[in-house]
């Protein structure tokens, strides 16, 4: 009986191998419509292998959000200070979730420092959870610091 | 950058995908494999926005459309009958087969009353009422345009009628284009779909993959400007609008290829932000649509 991390890494690797075949096909296929439905697989793919990633980030995210509450030498912001980094007058957008600061400056998300109706320079834990929860996606931004 | 967009063939086939869609659909009535449906295209609150853009629809237009794929039943801007003669016409297309169209949202307070569509017996009909009657009996419900889909400009705060989207008010599936307004390809390339194939690819959002599955940053002809960091500061500039607020990155559509009022243009190559007016929560989540204040450096 394989073990969990076994069967998602064959399962892995099962995708790629698909996706390789996929792509393949997409060089002699000529009909459009059988391009869409090769299109349509290949995508449908990539949405399982972000899925399986995800059930594998949220873990990580976890244990990275607690390491790092305990690093050291992390500047440290006060919500007054957080407040300055709302991303105006070509000043960074800070947000914190969870204690822990982002830059979401060159977020693509965040245009002109605001995303659907929030601004920079708040504390978005309440937002984020209700939005974003089990979604591994704070990795991907640069840590500034923890809200103290 | 029309040398570059000429010899992608992805860029070509999007463009001829409606077309070959309702090609195809024509090629089947005409053999007898395909029957004309009825359509039903019910106005609700909002500004007719999307019923004007589908006039402007050019591949095809909006007459071999309607009268070549599907019989228009219903139309309150288009049709000449009105009062009670009209919405006979509603009451008369329950029994049979027939695809509803609508655009607007429901308004829901004091029982619908804020919008009366018309009379039936004497009786206003509200809107709330006529969506829930056709639409239970509908062999597919479309929202179409931001209001239909998920409330849009009509349920925007402080939403004085209580306006909601028709799937707010019915249990059953409906297939949402969102857009202030809607393409006419995704209406027309919908329907023709439906026709053929009864049941469109919907993604998560019960939106159609053929023409949503993208978001336009994607696939945006500035997007190496906002790579490398180069951004507008001012309306006019030519580079990414991001700094000034575009959505673009969090809006799904097809605009920067299929392009708008018969292919002529979009609003980034027209030097507007995307203000993510096909994103579900527009307007109020997408505002402010316009920053000038993040670039601007900082008094000393
Ligand atoms: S203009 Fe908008 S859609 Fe285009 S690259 Fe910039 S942010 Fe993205």
């Amino acid at each position: 009986m394989p073990t969990q991390k076994e069967m998602i890494c064959m399962r892995m690797n099962q995708i790629v191998r698909e996706l390789n075949d996929n792509t393949n096909c997409m060089y002699w296929v000529q009909s459009h419509y059988s391009r869409y439905v090769l299109l349509n697989q290949i995508k449908s793919k990539i949405e399982e292998l972000h899925f399986i990633n995800n059930l594998i980030c949220i873990e990580n995210e976890q244990m990275l959000r607690d390491r790092l509450q305990e690093l050291p030498n992390q500047r440290e912001f006060t919500l007054a200070e957080l407040a300055e980094y709302d991303g105006k007058n070509s000043r960074p957008a800070y947000v914190s979730v969870e204690q822990i600061v982002y830059d979401v400056t060159n977020n693509a998300t965040w245009a002109a420092a605001t995303h659907f109706g929030l601004s920079a320079g708040k504390d978005l834990t309440n937002e984020f959870n209700a939005c974003h929860e089990g979604q591994a996606i704070l990795n991907k931004l640069k840590v500034v610091g923890k809200l103290v | 950058m029309d040398g570059l967009l000429s010899v992608c063939h992805g860029y070509e086939a999007k463009q001829r995908i409606v077309r070959n869609l309702i090609d195809k659909v024509m090629d089947e009535i005409n053999e007898g494999t395909l029957l004309k449906k009825n359509l039903i295209w019910l106005e609700l609150t909002g500004c007719s926005g999307n019923i004007i853009s589908l006039l402007n629809g050019a591949n095809p237009d909006f007459k071999y459309l309607m009268t070549k794929m599907a019989n228009l039943v219903y139309s309150n801007s288009l049709m000449t009958a009105e009062g009670e003669d009209a919405v006979s016409h509603l009451v008369n297309v329950m029994n049979t087969d027939f695809i509803l169209a609508v655009e607007g949202a429901v308004a829901t307070k004091n029982n619908g009353l804020y919008n009366v569509i018309g009379k039936w017996r004497g009786e206003p009909l509200t809107a709330l009422k006529a969506v829930k009657m056709l639409g239970e009996k509908a062999q597919h419900v479309m929202a179409i345009g931001a209001c239909a889909t998920h409330g849009g400009v009509s349920a925007a705060h402080p939403n004085p009628a209580k306006c909601v989207s028709v799937q707010s008010v019915l249990k059953r599936k409906v297939i949402k284009l969102p857009g202030c307004p809607c393409h006419p390809d995704w209406f027309m390339g919908t329907l023709a779909e439906i026709l053929l194939y009864d049941a469109p690819k919907l993604d998560a959002k019960d939106r159609p993959v053929l023409f949503y599955s993208t978001l336009i940053h994607d696939r945006c002809p500035r997007r190496s400007f906002f790579d490398k960091g180069i951004f507008a500061k001012k309306l006019g500039d030519h580079t990414c609008m991001f700094k000034l607020g575009c959505r673009g990155p969090v809006t799904r559509t097809d605009c920067p290829v299929r392009q708008w009022n018969k292919y002529v243009n979009w609003p980034v190559e027209d030097d507007t932000p995307c203000i993510g007016c096909a994103q579900f929560g527009f307007p109020d989540l997408m505002e402010p649509f316009i920053s000038y204040d993040t670039t601007r450096k900082e008094r000393e």
